[in-house]
Parts: structure tokens; C-alpha cells; sequence
């Protein structure tokens, strides 16, 4: 299903639409089905590169630094992001502790280091044929990446230990909260299924 | 094409229809069955997934019972149902109040994730709360059954193809797009 150049193809309803530039702020909805299909960016064209690079350079600091430290008559336990994985896989849950690893872990990252390298100025790839392949593989991610769902489950355990334990929140968590915030905003200024081979832009399907 | 991470099933929504009973035979056990176990000095505890949210309702913390009952219980419910409704609603042809279709189809593909909730926060945790004989959270069973049904309703939202509601109908030009 291949449409002329320029045109964009609705990811929800298949309906084709012309390409039109977008003032910032403005929203483009299909004519059909009312989905939202592209967003004026409020940015610059490079914003999502550094929003993303930014975001690649917290993921350090969040899983290596304490992320939340718990103590219960004198005994401290400090956890980092992936603690909880360790604990699942030793309780015998292995495939949920892959879940858990995956989804609030390495596909972020994974996701942010797609997004750095295809929106890089500097990246070039005459053929296409790289640049589609790591859309279809950030298309996956997106999907997959709910690093905002691990954000708002470490608050709400925050609110349920209360007074079991004494709880303190590390630096780790900052990182990856500002991990998160960063990660968010790079997809919203740039849509990924507007590039070859995104959901939006099938044509690119088709061998070059 | 709408890119699947399963294949495309033979005819219409087969596949959507098959997780997304699938999702709804786990929910049962997700429910029924302990999801995290606390045990501190003299009192152990097992907690289901809606014991769990009438916990936090009674130690007067509502706002987070209401946040963890909607990411556990209703929006896999509404998931389901929608669902449901979509699979049926396009069984045969192109369905009625498309517009309607199409925007229940959209909010269940941006909610689904949400669900996620319980499954980090029992790994979160299971994975702090070492404390011997003080004070010791593990995940249990019906955490895996739970975390079983959240990956197959965001496959079957994912194996819906949402371009059925539509098929049929007039209009399948390029158009210009509308801000």
C-alpha cells in the first residue's frame, strides 16, 4: 500500500492526506476518523535530539546511583533500578523479572538511543535502508517503553511502606524521573511514524 | 499496513478475539490468587490485588487506593470490554458509529499501559523490603497470572486491526489534512 510522495496515511483508519505544514501548537487530525496525526512543534527541529541525548545521559546515573534506601531498626537497605528484578528472578519468577527489566529498563534506553541516532544531523544513510529498520525497531519500543508506569509505582510504594519502614528517596530516582520527563518530550516534538517505514508513511515499505 | 507485532491472522480479528480471551480466562487467577505477601514482626499478610487497594483505602490513603484500583482493575476491565464491543461491532462488514468506534479503539491503545502498575510495584517491593524476620515483601503468584493478562490485552488491542471499523466506508482519498 504504497501512496504518492508527501502524503501521509492515517495509522488508525488507512485514510491518505496531503502533507501540510504546521504552525507550533497546531494539531493535524484526520479528516475521517478525527485521529491526531501530526503536532506543530513549539521547538526547534533539533529539541527531540537533545531531549533524547539528554536522556540517554541520565540512564547512567539512574541505574548505578541509590535509587530508594529503606531502613527498619538500624538496618539500611539501599535499592537501585534493577534490585527488584534480582529479587524477582531469586523468588523463582524469572520471566516476570525479564518483564519488569525490559519494559522500565532496557527498552527505554534502547528507545532513547533510537531516537538519538535517527534524528542525529550528523547521521547519514543514503540507501534509507538503516533508517527504516531502526524506525520499525523504535515503533516497537515505543509500545513497549512505560518508564512513566515505573515512575508512578515507586510513589505509590513510597505512600503503602509508610510506616513499615523509613524510606528515602536516592538520586537514582531523580535521574531516572528527569530520564523519564526527557524521554517523554522527545517523542512528543517528533513522531516517529511519520518516517520511512513508520506506521504513517507505509510507502517507504517498498524495496528503493 | 498497521506494522503487528504478530503476524496477520487469516480473516478479520481472529487473533484479536483469541488473546483477548485469553486475557480474560488470566484476570481470573490475577484476581483470585495472592499477588504480594508481607510478613512483619507477628502478623503475615496476603493481599490480592483488591485487598491490596482496600488497604491503602483504609490507612486514608484514597487517592492512591483510587489510582491503584483504576490501573488494576477497571482499566483491564474496560480493556476487555471495549474490546469486546469493537470485535463485535465490525464482525460483520462496516460497523455503525464508526467515529465512536475509532475513538474507544485509541483511548484503549493509550491506557493499556497503565495496567502495568502492580507488576513494577510488586517487583519494586519485593526487591527493598528485606528485613529478615522484621519485615519481608515477595511477589506471588497471582502477580504473574496478572502480569499474563496486561501483555495480552495490549496484544490484542494491538492485533485489532483498527482499519476494519472503517472498511467500506466512502471517502478513501488523499485529502488535505485539517489542523
Amino acid at each position: 500500500m504504497s501512496g504518492p510522495p508527501g502524503s501521509l496515511e492515517c495509522p488508525v483508519c488507512g485514510l491518505r492526506h496531503l502533507a501540510v505544514g504546521l504552525a507550533p501548537g497546531e494539531k493535524a487530525r484526520c479528516t475521517r476518523c478525527e485521529t491526531v496525526l501530526a503536532r506543530g512543534r513549539r521547538l526547534g527541529p533539533e529539541a527531540p535530539f537533545v531531549f533524547a541525548l539528554s536522556g540517554l545521559i541520565l540512564a547512567v546515573p539512574a541505574c548505578l546511583l541509590p535509587f530508594i534506601s529503606a531502613g527498619k531498626f538500624g538496618d539500611q537497605r539501599v535499592s537501585l533500578l534493577f534490585t527488584g528484578v534480582g529479587a524477582l528472578w531469586d523468588n523463582g519468577m524469572r520471566a516476570l523479572s525479564m518483564l519488569v527489566l525490559f519494559c522500565g529498563g532496557v527498552v527505554p534506553v534502547g528507545l532513547l538511543l533510537a531516537l538519538a541516532v535517527l534524528l542525529a544531523p550528523a547521521w547519514r544513510d543514503p540507501s534509507g535502508i538503516r533508517r527504516r529498520e531502526l524506525t520499525r525497531l523504535a515503533t516497537f519500543l515505543e509500545r513497549w517503553s512505560i518508564p512513566e508506569v515505573q515512575v508512578l509505582a515507586v510513589l505509590v510504594a513510597l505512600f503503602k511502606l509508610g510506616k513499615l519502614v523509613e524510606v528515602r528517596i536516592g538520586p537514582g530516582f531523580w535521574c531516572y524521573c528527569g530520564m523519564t520527563l526527557l524521554l517523554l518530550l522527545a517523542l512528543r516534538g517528533f513522531e516517529i511514524s511519520h518516517l520511512p517505514g513508520g506506521k504513517a508513511n507505509p510507502a517507504a515499505d517498498a524495496p528503493p | 499496513m498497521k506494522r503487528r507485532f504478530l503476524p496477520a491472522p487469516a480473516s478479520g480479528n481472529a487473533t484479536a478475539a483469541a488473546l483477548s480471551v485469553a486475557a480474560a480466562l488470566m484476570l481470573i487467577p490475577a484476581n483470585l490468587l495472592p499477588v504480594l505477601s508481607t510478613e512483619t514482626t507477628g502478623e503475615n499478610r496476603d493481599d490480592t490485588i483488591f485487598s491490596g487497594a482496600m488497604q491503602l483505602w483504609q490507612h486514608n490513603l484514597a487517592p492512591i487506593a483510587i489510582i491503584v484500583f483504576a490501573a488494576s482493575i477497571a482499566i483491564p476491565v474496560a480493556k476487555l470490554v471495549g474490546l469486546t464491543w469493537l470485535l463485535l461491532a465490525t464482525r460483520r462488514g462496516p460497523a455503525r458509529r464508526p467515529l465512536v468506534l475509532t475513538r474507544i479503539y485509541n483511548l484503549l491503545d493509550g491506557i493499556g499501559r497503565w495496567s502495568m502498575l502492580d507488576v513494577f510495584l510488586a517487583a519494586f517491593l519485593t526487591g527493598l523490603i528485606e528485613f529478615g524476620e522484621f519485615a519481608t515483601v515477595r511477589a506471588r503468584a497471582g502477580i504473574v497470572a496478572f502480569a499474563a493478562a496486561v501483555i495480552l490485552t495490549v496484544l490484542a488491542t494491538e492485533a485489532f486491526d483498527p482499519r476494519t471499523i472503517w472498511n467500506s466506508q466512502p471517502d478513501n482519498r488523499p485529502t488535505p489534512t485539517t489542523p
